[in-house]
């Protein structure tokens, strides 16, 4: 059955996802998972630019350490809907709303999510809790730092706590109900012979994601409601004057937020799983191991919030049970570094735009990764807690973890999502400047955190030449996403037609048409081969279609 | 698992099946598996109200039997009886509609929704207790009472009460929250089994101080009001869910073929009497041997 991939469709242009109705009612009631992914995608995009306007923001503040840009507490507001708009908004509904939402069933061979419905309502209710928090930045913001620390958050601060509180209970709903989607289209709606372990390392990683969020999102929420409840009663649990205990709070908040971070990259693992594999053209080295600590991370995720509340007078004994732990969680994480690395030893790697951002994402996750063990070990984290060290560590995980696999995968998939092709050299450049842009910008927080410089307030003299290291690397950065925004959008416009398989891989994706009709196949798949096949055993003549296409580019 | 045809062909024309799945089986295995992790989700939303009842229940352990001790166990047991039956109704529809009985369904499913209106009808009436009483820990949300010239009952110290006494009016002109009996902090005290956080949470200067004590009764009477509240709202949804039901069933809709709208709606609802299952012991049973003996 050797397909032959690189033949050209000719006739009327055929019927897909995007073509078979352009009213505004049947992109609002679709029921399909690939237009639901492209209006969260269009969505998570608007806040991301928000968040990046916040960003600038601060970093424009930072260039002096007078305060001459923002007020103090304009600057409070400033980070604080920085991080709930990057966090909430962006960061978590990113790849498993975006991506997720449009590959994984097709991946899986599938004609749908399970419950499309379902899915349709998440995207209403990540509406909603948008625009409840959008009119309450307008109205005035917040300014308790995005993690609502009580009593200040409960008691003492007087701006929108209790509307933006809100805004994020009902976005939770939003993300719980997406992985309660992707946990059963996983379970039962994989095609004929698509075993578990011939599932691509990118589903796996969204059915752990689904996990946490399902089991963590809640306690956010009873949390976040509670808060609110106790600012507009005025009484309850986290007051301190009346008998309540504010680090129960901090104890319920990161018992979500810790796994959150993993909601934060471990579809970005799964995204790098693919990329580093298909652009080496080789079978992923290690596969169950890559799989299983997918899972591991989200077991033991639940496992190690207590190190967020090392200073905050928990016992001894807590600390190093947490401390310990916390080690533990960075074995799968090196497992999978140690796999992708293997996996390209030896392959034939081509450096196209998205495998540029993977390697990016190898390089900048491993500082995240590691310099996390700093924060996690119990001595040397007093001398860094709440400095810029933790600003930056945290960054190189979430911006230089799920922000470089987000834009990788986005490119990946570009050519299945819209059909076209979009400039190799810009999106290369753009690739470039985000990983220069990025290590100029956060690298320097690094050494200001361990020199002492606080997060969330000012500085003194002596810091500012590398705040200004920092802010150029930020102006860079930016150039480097505004960058895919524009050839991305030129390319719908004038961008060449990418054909099914541009890459020449043998993923399920890669064997519908791009765009993908409604229904995702004309026939249902049967599937004959293992994950990341390149051989014959795929059905295909990967190797004879890119000989002729190096023989049609030469 | 995949429950895909084996023929590579799509094909969808059974009732009720929706267009992405191959066979009512894939369909009833995806809709059951999703219900189940929604209840997942339920208990993690409902287990950080417990943790919190928890945390503080092991701190303040004299306050929340105090405060336990005035919720009426009768009213709670009755509320138990009430919903147990109601979940067997609800099990009986489930049943009946897999029998294709459509009488007995509805006449099951008004069963239920009787039940579950009671459920909330005594609720009703013990949270209006509590705003007579004083009870509601929202300043400003309680019965208003004019002061009294005779106030002799607040010359006595607050360990000093008569159990047996008709219950006094205290006069509360602004509808705050009240509490003044702290009887069971001075038996703790002499018997020696007030907890560390309670030697300083409920005195001052050694003395026992009936302002600090209710303030922990009333983190009793905010947990009571959140859990039993939000236990609430679930019932109203289920009763939502039940009128949906009832007018589905009426038109004959549901047989042995096509029964998954009354089963998982069912598992919801029997979701939500565990629920109360859990909150009746914790908020109205524990603690009443400190003041009732035994």
């Amino acid at each position: 059955m050797q397909d032959a991939i690189t033949a050209e469709y000719s006739g009327p242009p055929k019927l897909n996802y995007l073509n078979n109705g352009f009213t505004l009612k049947s992109w609002l009631l679709t029921k399909d998972h690939k237009r639901i992914a492209i209006m969260y995608l269009i969505t998570v995009s608007l806040f991301f630019m928000a968040g990046g306007l916040y960003a600038s923001a601060i970093r424009l503040e930072l260039l002096t350490p007078a305060s001459d840009l923002l007020q103090t507490g304009t600057y409070n507001k400033v980070f604080t809907q920085h991080g709930i708009l990057m966090i909430f908004f962006f960061l978590i509904p990113s790849i498993p709303a975006v991506l997720g939402n449009f590959i994984l069933p097709i991946m899986i061979g599938a004609k749908d999510l399970a419950l499309p419905r379902i899915n349709l309502l998440s995207l209403y209710i990540y509406w909603v809790g948008g625009a409840f928090t959008v009119w309450a930045l307008l109205q005035g913001g917040v300014d308790t730092g995005w993690t609502f620390y009580t009593p200040y958050s409960t008691t003492f601060s007087n701006t929108y706590v209790m509307a933006v509180g809100l805004g994020i209970f009902i976005n939770g709903f939003s993300s719980i109900l997406t992985g309660l989607n992707f946990i059963v289209t996983v379970h039962t709606m994989r095609a004929p012979g698509m075993t578990w372990f011939r599932l691509p390392l990118f589903v796996w990683a969204q059915y752990a994601t689904s996990l946490v969020m399902i089991l963590g999102t809640p306690v956010i929420a009873i949390t976040v409601l509670l808060l609110a409840i106790e600012r507009f009663a005025r009484v309850g649990i986290f007051d301190p004057t009346i008998g309540g205990d504010p680090i129960l709070f901090q104890h319920m908040f990161w018992f979500y937020s810790h796994p959150a971070v993993y909601i934060m990259i471990l579809p970005g693992m799964g995204v790098i799983s693919e990329l580093i594999s298909n652009f080496s053209r080789k079978k992923i080295f290690g596969y169950e191991f890559i799989a299983f600590s997918s899972i591991a991370i989200a077991v033991f995720g639940f496992l190690v919030w207590g190190h967020h509340m090392f200073v905050s007078g928990q016992s001894v004994y807590a600390g190093l049970v947490f401390s310990f732990l916390t080690m533990v969680v960075a074995v799968p994480s090196a497992i999978k570094m140690f796999n992708w690395t293997a996996t390209m030893y030896k392959g034939s790697i081509s450096y196209d735009t998205p495998m540029l951002y993977g390697i990016g994402f190898m390089g900048l996750f491993l500082i995240g990764g590691l310099t996390g063990l700093f924060l996690g070990a119990i001595g040397l984290t007093v001398h860094l807690t709440d400095t810029y060290f933790v600003v930056a560590h945290f960054h190189y995980v979430m911006v230089g973890g799920q922000v470089i696999a987000y834009l990788g995968g986005i490119h990946y998939w570009w050519p299945k999502m819209t059909g076209k092709m979009y400039s190799e050299f810009w999106g290369k450049i753009s690739a470039m400047l985000v990983f220069v842009g990025f290590n100029l910008t956060f690298f320097p927080q690094f050494i200001l955190g361990y020199m002492g410089m606080p997060r969330r307030y000012s500085y003194p003299p002596e810091f500012q030449v590398l705040n200004i290291f920092s802010t150029a690397g930020a102006s860079v950065l930016g150039v480097g996403l505004i960058l895919p925004l524009i050839y991305l959008t030129q390319s719908l416009i004038s961008g060449k037609a990418a054909g099914d398989n541009p890459w020449m891989l043998p993923g399920l994706e890669w064997r519908t048409s791009s765009p993908p009709p409604t229904e995702n196949f004309d026939v249902m798949p049967v599937v004959t081969w293992e994950a990341y096949e390149f051989g014959e055993e795929s059905g295909l003549d990967l190797e004879g279609a890119r000989a002729n296409e190096s023989v049609r580019t030469v | 698992m995949s429950s895909h045809s084996e023929t590579g062909k799509f094909h969808y024309h059974e009732p009720g099946l929706q267009h992405q799945f191959e066979d009512m089986g894939q369909q009833e295995e995806s809709v059951s598996i999703g219900m189940w992790m929604f209840l997942v989700q339920e208990i993690m939303f409902f287990g950080g109200l417990f943790t919190a009842y928890l945390v503080f229940r092991s701190k303040y352990p004299m306050a929340f039997a105090a405060g336990s001790n005035h919720l009426d166990a009768f009213w709670g047991g009755l509320n138990t009886l009430v919903l147990i039956v109601s979940s067997l109704t609800m099990a009986l529809t489930v049943y009946y509609a897999q029998k294709s009985n459509r009488n007995m369904q509805v006449i099951m499913i008004l069963l239920t929704m009787a039940f579950g209106a009671t459920f909330l009808g005594v609720k009703t009436i013990e949270y209006r207790d509590k705003f007579n009483h004083g009870l509601v820990p929202v300043q400003g949300w309680n019965k208003r009472i004019k002061a009294e010239t005779n106030a002799e009952h607040e010359t006595k110290p607050c360990w000093e009460v008569d159990h047996n006494a008709p219950a006094i009016e205290h006069p509360n002109p602004r509808g705050e929250f009240q509490w003044t009996d702290c009887s069971l902090v001075k038996k703790a005290q002499d018997e020696g089994y007030l907890t560390n956080a309670e030697k300083i949470g409920y005195f001052s200067n050694g003395e026992i101080d009936a302002n600090k004590f209710r303030d922990k009764v009333r983190i009793f009477y905010y947990l009571y009001f959140v859990m039993t509240g939000l236990h609430a709202l679930h019932m109203i949804v289920g009763l939502a869910l039940m009128t949906w039901l009832l007018i589905v069933a009426w038109r004959g809709s549901f047989s042995e073929d096509y029964y998954m709208p009354v089963e998982m709606s069912g598992l919801y609802w029997h979701f939500v009497d565990i629920v109360w299952i859990f909150l009746f012991p914790l908020l109205y049973l524990l603690g009443r041997h400190f003041m009732h003996g035994g």
